[in-house]
């Protein structure tokens, strides 16, 4: 079971997601063609140190990079490196620091300049899926449902969802309990009780679902070579609902200082 | 930055070989799994599988030589009949 957090804890987990979308958005416009991912990379770091954090991933379990940038069949964990960004690449952004204690972890794909609609299309359903987990992220539900919510989102439009890689449970740690799956039935795995952290991350592929990690021992490809996309945001259960870390409290201001469990 | 399940997880596999006791020897189809041995549990319609059917098998990360036969996938019959021929030829 995951830790709940307290209302001043959702406050700093609340900083530090605030400060990796940020940082996502400044990356965004700067994917453009001709751009190296080291120079992502670099632009990353610099901005989340700015801010008074430091990156999550660099170090972590000996991964060499504040970044994860993969691209097109690349499903997540591509390493920044000379490769420079294409017209019509789509990259997937992944994120995280650490700030005051407490981590913020989110991911999106971008387009570098014109894609194609089909890049376009799946980029969208990824994100669709994303948004559909969150909206059953209310106590009382479980961890299963959110799964569930978003490959039936994805399968409905034709794409397939990742099974060797799960969203997670996030706050002291960058990976907490429970594990988050993109799948499954629902009804299963743990409750969702307020004060409660996932990051909820689907990874959704043009192709079959399967994938190989390459020689690196980071990067997921699609075993088919297809596209893939990625999305995810951190999202904190409230009383009343889902809360987007990134954003805004999203309820009334009167019933923020309401206490959980 | 996603991480690796702990718990069970489905890949897709092909069926290749019917073995005594509902024991199935299963292709995965995720790149680098090579094969593995797989078990149905109840489900009549998971009885009667033939090489060549498309499965889904549930994988334990702990020890991904083996694994449980949760559903078909697509048209079992398709594989089989395929399968059938090759035999007898």
């Amino acid at each position: 079971m995951s830790v709940q957090k307290s209302w001043a804890e959702l406050q700093k987990m609340h900083r530090a997601c605030g400060i990796v979308v940020d940082t996502l958005v400044a990356l965004e416009e700067a994917a453009v063609p001709g751009v190296a991912t080291k120079e992502l990379d670099r632009i990353a770091r610099e901005r989340i140190e700015r801010a008074g954090a430091r990156p999550a991933f660099l170090g972590y379990r000996g991964y060499p990079a504040t970044l994860c940038i993969s691209v097109n069949e690349e499903v997540v964990h591509g390493i920044p490196g000379q490769r420079k960004l294409r017209e019509g690449d789509i990259v997937g952004l992944d994120l995280g620091c650490v700030v005051d204690g407490f981590f913020g972890d989110a991911a999106r794909t971008v387009a570098v300049g014109k894609i194609s609609d089909e890049a376009r299309r799946l980029m969208k359903a990824t994100e669709e899926a994303l948004h559909s987990g969150i909206a059953v992220c209310r106590p009382g539900m479980r961890v299963g449902d959110i799964g569930h919510a978003v490959q039936q989102h994805a399968e409905a439009q034709g794409y397939s969802v990742v099974r060797e890689f799960v969203g997670h449970g996030i706050g002291t740690s960058l990976h907490e309990e429970p594990q988050v799956p993109n799948y499954g039935p629902p009804g299963r795995r743990e409750r969702l009780v307020p004060g409660m952290c996932l990051a909820i991350e689907p990874m959704v592929n043009a192709g079959g679902p399967e994938v190989r990690v390459l020689k690196d021992g980071w990067t997921a490809v699609t075993a088919d070579q297809s596209l893939s996309a990625h999305f995810e945001l951190s999202v904190a259960i409230t009383r009343h609902g889902p809360w987007i870390l990134s954003e805004p409290y999203p309820y009334a201001a009167a019933e923020t200082e309401a206490r959980h469990a | 930055m996603p991480e690796t399940p702990r718990d069970a997880m489905e890949v897709n596999a092909t069926v290749r070989e019917a073995l005594p006791n509902a024991l199935y020897r299963v292709e995965l189809e995720s790149d680098g799994r090579g094969q593995a041995l797989a078990h149905v549990s109840g489900g009549s319609s998971l009885l009667r599988l033939l090489p060549g059917d498309a499965v889904v098998v549930e994988l334990m990360p702990y020890d991904q030589g083996r694994g449980r036969i949760v559903r078909r996938r697509g048209s079992g019959t398709v594989g089989a009949l395929a399968a059938k021929e090759r035999d007898s030829k």
